[in-house]
């Protein structure tokens, strides 16, 4: 198990290319030049007395179609705060009703690759981490990132939401997404990244021999000329560059035997926050199962949002 | 080659619903060989252990696939069979014990790589044709599994020692299927076992995914008996009995979403020779402790580590 000192003691080679700012201002550019043109479609299915839960799709960069579920309080008439939901690398992202008995929106995005997004962009898992690495043009996340912000962009297109209280949250794949887009997108208020991915590739690429981090080291073991261009690529995709952007309140939660994403690369990018920030700790916890995080992760976000009681 | 069950319970007498879904799930899979097809994958090889994709036909004739894992070095090896949760993506092989037993990641139809005819959804399998026995995706599901741990039983490329299976949720279920059905099997160690086709699961407040037959039944009412008839025989509280092999299942006491701590007591009850782990503080059980517990009880059960 990783500790403290463990974690203060580590450093990472990661440090932004010159053009970093330059490569996401033009992403953020070119996303807004391509039509929002949102698909509400209702899900009596999924919809209960607490929320009203649709289908939602959005066009996002290339002008892939991303799909999300959205599920909006059935009481009261808004303006809502709203949550975006961001999610893991392989799981498919949860239809989250949880929220709306407490008045509360939640976006909860399938970026593209995943089953319901995957129509033009299909890399597979494994595959999406090592999908287009040989330019940061032509990265996936590329397109995974431009998903998140465009859920951003959705959720402020909509009447029935507040655009001036909208949050971010996700685990794993998800938390690192949580950090990047609330560094591209300060509209969003407070963000929760749970044992974050996508930070410190270099060192997490070889500190585990765990996927999805392994991809990375089978595609330097498959292309060993390639080793230092796929480097170059990930600098503009590591949430530790993301993380001195970051305005709002942020809050990284570690498992310190975390065995998917080792401990220290998270707490490198907490490191590299520069706002208010916190950092939740669990001890004799792996990936993803610290027993009290989500009921950390309700309180804290339910407080953010202003709300009297913590979602149950 | 054709492999069929090794296991017929009651010297394959049909005497209740269950045996006869059994029998029928068998008699579906003995009209296709099994016909395995192994490739070796480069890329995700290891100088340690060799990746290999497997295909070979369940049910139907659905063409399903697996990634396998085989330690370098002469075997025999042990094998761990790790079987799928529900969700849409089964994971490339890992686990701790893969430099000293061939490990198995099998999907089921509708899962990603075995998606050619049938993609399943996230939710919706649980419901998808549920109206009917013979349209209900869950029941083939059953059979796609007993039919990956007789691809494994044929393939060539390890000798294989004693099998464990292992799997959470979903495939929690499924891994004690298997050890009903399959006498190749070993041990096993089952994780919040899905409660899927007992009473237990209709209950209102339950969390995803069993909260989907709970949906199901908002939309359509009506519907309620075909569900009851259609999932009951699903219910592995059914089948325990008939597990001889040391079973290690975890529970959790808060668990709302697929082994409620009714059902999974009641199961431990019902299983011969079953070490249950009951988790407090815990929304599922396993987690963290117990993964540490189940890696050392597998490489006991094994005779590896």
């Amino acid at each position: 198990m990783a500790t403290q000192q463990d974690l203060e003691d580590f450093t990472t080679q990661v440090t932004p290319p010159a053009d970093f700012d330059d490569f996401w201002s033009g992403t953020l550019e070119q996303l807004s030049q391509i039509s929002l043109k949102p698909v509400i479609t209702a899900e009596p299915l999924r919809s209960n007395d607490d929320a009203h839960v649709f289908d939602v799709t959005y066009l996002s960069l290339g002008g892939l179609e991303v799909s999300a579920w959205y599920s909006v309080p059935t009481q009261g008439d808004g303006p809502f705060p709203a949550i975006l939901n961001l999610p893991g690398y392989k799981s498919e992202p949860p239809v989250r009703r949880d929220w709306a008995k407490k008045g509360v929106a939640v976006l909860s995005v399938s970026v593209r690759g995943k089953l319901r997004s995957s129509a033009e962009f299909n890399p597979g898992y494994p595959g999406l981490l090592t999908s287009g690495l040989e330019s940061k043009e032509n990265y996936g996340y590329r397109g995974v990132i431009s998903d998140c912000v465009r859920g951003v962009d959705f959720l402020r297109s909509r009447p029935e939401i507040d655009p001036e209280r909208i949050y971010a949250c996700g685990s794993s794949q998800g938390g690192g997404l949580t950090l990047i887009t609330s560094a591209l997108r300060p509209e969003i208020k407070a963000g929760v990244a749970g044992y974050p991915f996508l930070c410190c590739f270099p060192e997490a690429m070889t500190m585990f021999r765990s996927y999805p981090y392994d991809e990375l080291a089978c595609y330097a073991r498959a292309y060993p000329e390639e080793g230092e261009r796929m480097l170059e690529t990930l600098r503009y995709f590591d949430a530790v560059n993301f993380a001195p952007k970051i305005t709002c309140p942020m809050v990284v939660g570690i498992a310190l035997d975390d065995e998917v994403c080792p401990p220290e690369t998270s707490y490198a990018a907490y490191r590299a926050l520069t706002g208010h920030k916190e950092l939740w700790l669990f001890p004799n916890s792996g990936h993803g199962n610290a027993h009290d995080y989500p009921a950390q992760e309700r309180e804290w976000l339910s407080v953010q949002i202003g709300l009297e009681t913590a979602v149950s | 080659m054709v492999v069929g069950s090794d296991w017929t319970g009651n010297g394959g007498l049909v005497t209740t619903s269950s045996d006869r879904f059994w029998q029928e799930t068998e008699a579906a899979l003995a009209e296709f060989p099994v016909d395995v097809r192994i490739n070796r994958d480069d890329f995700y090889s290891q100088p340690d252990w060799d990746v290999f994709q497997m295909r070979y036909t369940s049910a139907d004739g659905f063409r399903l696939c697996a990634w396998l894992s085989v330690p370098k070095g002469r075997g025999p090896f042990p094998a761990i069979v790790r079987m799928p949760d529900y969700g849409s993506v089964h994971d490339i092989v890992y686990t701790p014990l893969r430099e000293q037993a061939v490990v198995m990641n099998p999907t089921y139809r509708g899962q990603r790589n075995s998606d050619q005819v049938f993609q399943a959804q996230y939710p919706g399998l649980l419901t998808e044709g549920i109206a009917a026995p013979e349209s209900y995706v869950m029941r083939r599901v059953f059979a796609d599994i007993l039919r990956g741990i007789d691809a494994l039983s044929v393939q060539a490329e390890a000798q294989l020692q004693n099998i464990a299976l292992i799997g959470s949720g979903l495939g929690g279920a499924l891994a004690l299927a298997g050890a009903a059905r399959r006498r190749s099997v070993h041990a096993v160690a089952a994780n919040t076992p899905i409660a899927l086709g007992n009473p237990i699961s209709l209950m209102p407040g339950l969390g995803y995914p069993l909260a989907e037959l709970n949906d199901y039944l908002r939309l359509y009412p009506t519907r309620r008996e075909a569900v009851v008839q259609n999932t009951e025989e699903l219910d592995v509280l059914k089948i325990a009995e008939k597990i001889t092999v040391p079973v290690l299942l975890s529970v959790g006491i808060n668990d709302t979403n697929s082994c409620p701590l009714a059902f999974g007591e009641e199961l431990a009850a019902k299983i011969p020779d079953c070490d249950l782990r009951v988790y407090h503080g815990a929304a599922e059980g396993g987690g963290h402790e117990h993964a540490q517990i189940q890696t050392s009880w597998l490489a006991n059960k094994l005779g590896i580590g």
